[in-house]
């Protein structure tokens, strides 16, 4: 019988892919586990799947429980919904927590499996940790008490200028999402050992009324933000979609770089939203961040404030940018890019020789 | 909700005085609103917006009507203070009871104050409809809804039969900053009763028939605990700054060589 009492991780799949986030949960559910002395469990929903359960445990999980279904080849809200319900009830004891990635899967399934076991759930976390509270609440007062090893959810709240530690000390499970690209996965151990369960679930009309007719993912046109080594941004400072040739051109002096950029050129619609970085966008970590006419507003700042060096060229001294970044030039984007440019080359060449 | 942009309403600890703070449609609604009159356009559909929030939260209301909206709801009550999102989740479903029939509910991605994209998916479990999150197209036909929603790097392709939610994507139109009415003219004709009552209704957890244990504090199985202000890091930045833009880039390079940063790795040889 699989432990009920492990910290779970519903763990995404792509055709038969692991995505990004999913590693990065399991670093974070091994940190709680182990201070709640219990282990790690992956749920694992798809089709033709089971290869991945293997690495699963490499990936740092105790336990792999799959289901593996004709019906779950695609992504769908109400499959993947019966399918952890499935689980949940496979284990006969909710689990103490259950992790999901703030992916726009997780963010479908999380809130609908929450309200059908109505428990609560915190999006988009960027911190996990254990402790204790205690409620003093007047107005509830069958909820008072003092709650022992407890999960928080902590997240930025009210645009980005707070954070908050969101508990739900109630119920089992205590349910959240994590943003891609903040916590830490753990390096891959291939000669970890773990147990693999295979269950069923029968899946009802009502569960097939959304249907999905195809998926698509470009892989190769996609940008992807979160695995670059060097991301280049370019903001409303480029003053027109055209500025952001002066982008792609610096971003085309690194092995693998992709263009990033401000909500606001975005929504000036002058490149796709997929390049947006912040809150609203993508949040990054890239070895080196150039930010080009962006101001670092702190929506912006929060996705990619973790990244190893940020250089950032702004013409205005005061720019919040010039405060947070490790480097800042103050001047004329136009006349600083290919300048910088010209002396990447050079140190580039320098290096080969 | 409150316009998180504004200095209103925030005490000096950082936390929201729902009650001071300014007022506003929260962005993320307006490319939900704007769907719903697309789709008025193309059908004859009627548009009901549905404001869950004090008094004030009217104005949201007024907001919409400006943009083209037919009729508005407001559920204010005491007992809703501090619903998460369950709760909210819940009271809004019984004002979708409240209301009857209905085809389509759309919501938007999320707020900016709370951000957590949950009250949609959560309403749609209370109702037990199919729902499609991040959707940037669809059309309805024969009471089909063809519609397309963003995944990482794509797109899925989706088909339900009504009645269905949607949460809709800000990149799935872009926004169009006109208004069929402006605020003054709304208002004034508000002033008029008839034409108040007609158009908006304000009700109460009692009027909907919603469960007062299942809103507000009681019925929310979060709590915050505590809140901290982001710090602002800083200081720490390395500022060129000169006559010429050739020696801060020469001087940064420099910076670069001496500080080990290694990003020699990184340039295509
Ligand atoms: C709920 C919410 C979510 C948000 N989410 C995001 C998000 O995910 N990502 C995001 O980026 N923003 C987000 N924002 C928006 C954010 O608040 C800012 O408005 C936005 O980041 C500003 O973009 P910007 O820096 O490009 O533009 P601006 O703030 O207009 O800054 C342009 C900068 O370019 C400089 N500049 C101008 N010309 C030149 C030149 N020739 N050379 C050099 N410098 C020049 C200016 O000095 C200025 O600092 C969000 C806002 C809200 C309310
Ligand atoms: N108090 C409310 N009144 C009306 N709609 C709401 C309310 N709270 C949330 N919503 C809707 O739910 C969406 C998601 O909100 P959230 O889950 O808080 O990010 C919003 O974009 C709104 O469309």
């Amino acid at each position: 019988m699989p432990n009920p009492n492990n910290v779970a991780v519903v763990a995404e799949q792509f055709h038969g892919s692991l995505q990004q986030i999913t590693p990065e949960l399991i670093g974070a559910a091994r940190f709680l586990s182990e201070k709640l002395g219990t282990g790690v469990s992956c749920f694992l929903l798809g089709h033709e799947i089971t290869p991945l359960a293997e690495r699963l445990i490499h990936h740092g999980a105790d336990e792999v429980i799959v289901i593996d279904a004709p019906q779950l080849k695609e992504y769908a809200t109400l499959t993947y919904k019966r399918a952890v319900i499935g689980i949940l009830e496979h284990l006969g004891t909710p689990p103490p927590i259950v992790l999901m990635g703030s992916t726009t899967i997780g963010r479908d399934l999380a809130p609908r499996i929450a309200a059908y076991l109505e428990t609560g759930l915190t999006a988009d976390c960027t911190e996990f940790d254990i402790g204790d509270y205690e409620h003093k609440g007047k107005a509830d007062p069958s909820k008072t008490g003092t709650f022992k090893n407890i999960l928080y959810a902590i997240r930025p709240s009210f645009g980005e200028s707070l954070k908050a530690r969101i508990l739900g000390p109630w119920k089992n499970p205590q349910m959240a999402t994590a943003r891609i690209g903040v916590m830490q996965a753990l390096p891959i151990d291939a000669s970890r050992k773990g147990v693999i369960y295979n269950i069923s679930v029968n899946f009802n009309e009502e569960d097939l009324r959304l249907k999905v007719i195809k998926t698509v993912r470009d892989v190769s046109g996609a940008v992807n933000l979160t695995g670059a080594k060097v991301i280049v941004s370019g903001g409303y400072g480029l003053g027109g979609p055209d500025g952001f040739g002066v982008v792609r051109d610096l971003a085309s002096v690194f092995k693998n770089s992709v263009v990033g950029a401000s909500r606001r050129a975005v929504d000036s619609g002058w490149i796709g939203y997929a390049h947006q970085v912040g809150q609203t966008g993508k949040t990054v970590r890239p070895d080196i961040y150039i930010a080009l006419g962006i101001s670092g507003a702190i929506q912006h700042r929060v996705g990619m404030a973790n990244s190893k060096l940020i250089i950032a060229v702004n013409k205005d001294a005061d720019a919040p940018i010039l405060k947070f970044a490790h480097y800042g030039i103050v001047g004329d984007l136009y006349q600083a890019a290919p300048l910088l440019k010209k002396a990447l080359i050079k140190m580039g060449k320098e290096k080969v020789q | 909700m409150p316009d998180t942009s504004s200095k209103a309403g925030v005490n000096p600890d950082g936390t929201i005085d729902r009650a001071r703070a300014k007022r506003m449609l929260n962005p993320f609604d307006r490319y939900a609103l704007q769907k719903a009159l697309e789709i008025k356009r193309g059908s004859g559909a009627e548009v009901t917006c549905v404001a869950m929030g004090p008094p004030p939260a009217v104005e949201v209301l007024i907001e919409a009507f400006e943009h083209g909206a037919d009729y508005g709801i407001l559920l204010t009550d005491k007992r809703l203070a501090a619903s998460d999102t369950l709760a909210t989740a819940y009271a809004l479903h019984k004002v979708v009871h409240y209301l009857g029939d209905f085809d389509v509910i759309l919501t938007g991605l999320q707020t900016t104050d709370g951000d957590t994209a949950q009250v949609g998916p959560q309403i749609a479990e209370r109702l037990n409809i199919p729902q499609i999150t991040y959707c940037e197209h669809l059309s309805i036909s024969d009471r089909i809804l063809k519609g397309q929603r963003i995944v990482e790097g794509g797109n899925q392709e989706i088909e339900v039969h009504l009645p269905v939610l949607i949460t809709v994507a800000n990149s799935a139109t872009p926004l169009d900053y006109k208004r069929f009415a402006d605020g003054a003219a709304v208002k004034e004709l508000l002033r008029r009763p008839e034409e108040r009552d007609r158009r908006i209704k304000t009700v109460s957890l009692d009027t909907i028939g919603a469960n007062p244990n299942r809103t507000g504090l009681l019925g929310s199985p979060t709590v915050v605990g505590k809140t901290w202000k982001i710090g602002d890091v800083g200081g720490s930045c390395i500022v060129f700054k000169g006559e010429s833009i050739e020696r801060e880039v020469d001087e940064l390079m420099e910076h670069l060589r001496t500080n080990g940063r290694n990003i020699e790795e990184l340039i295509n040889a």
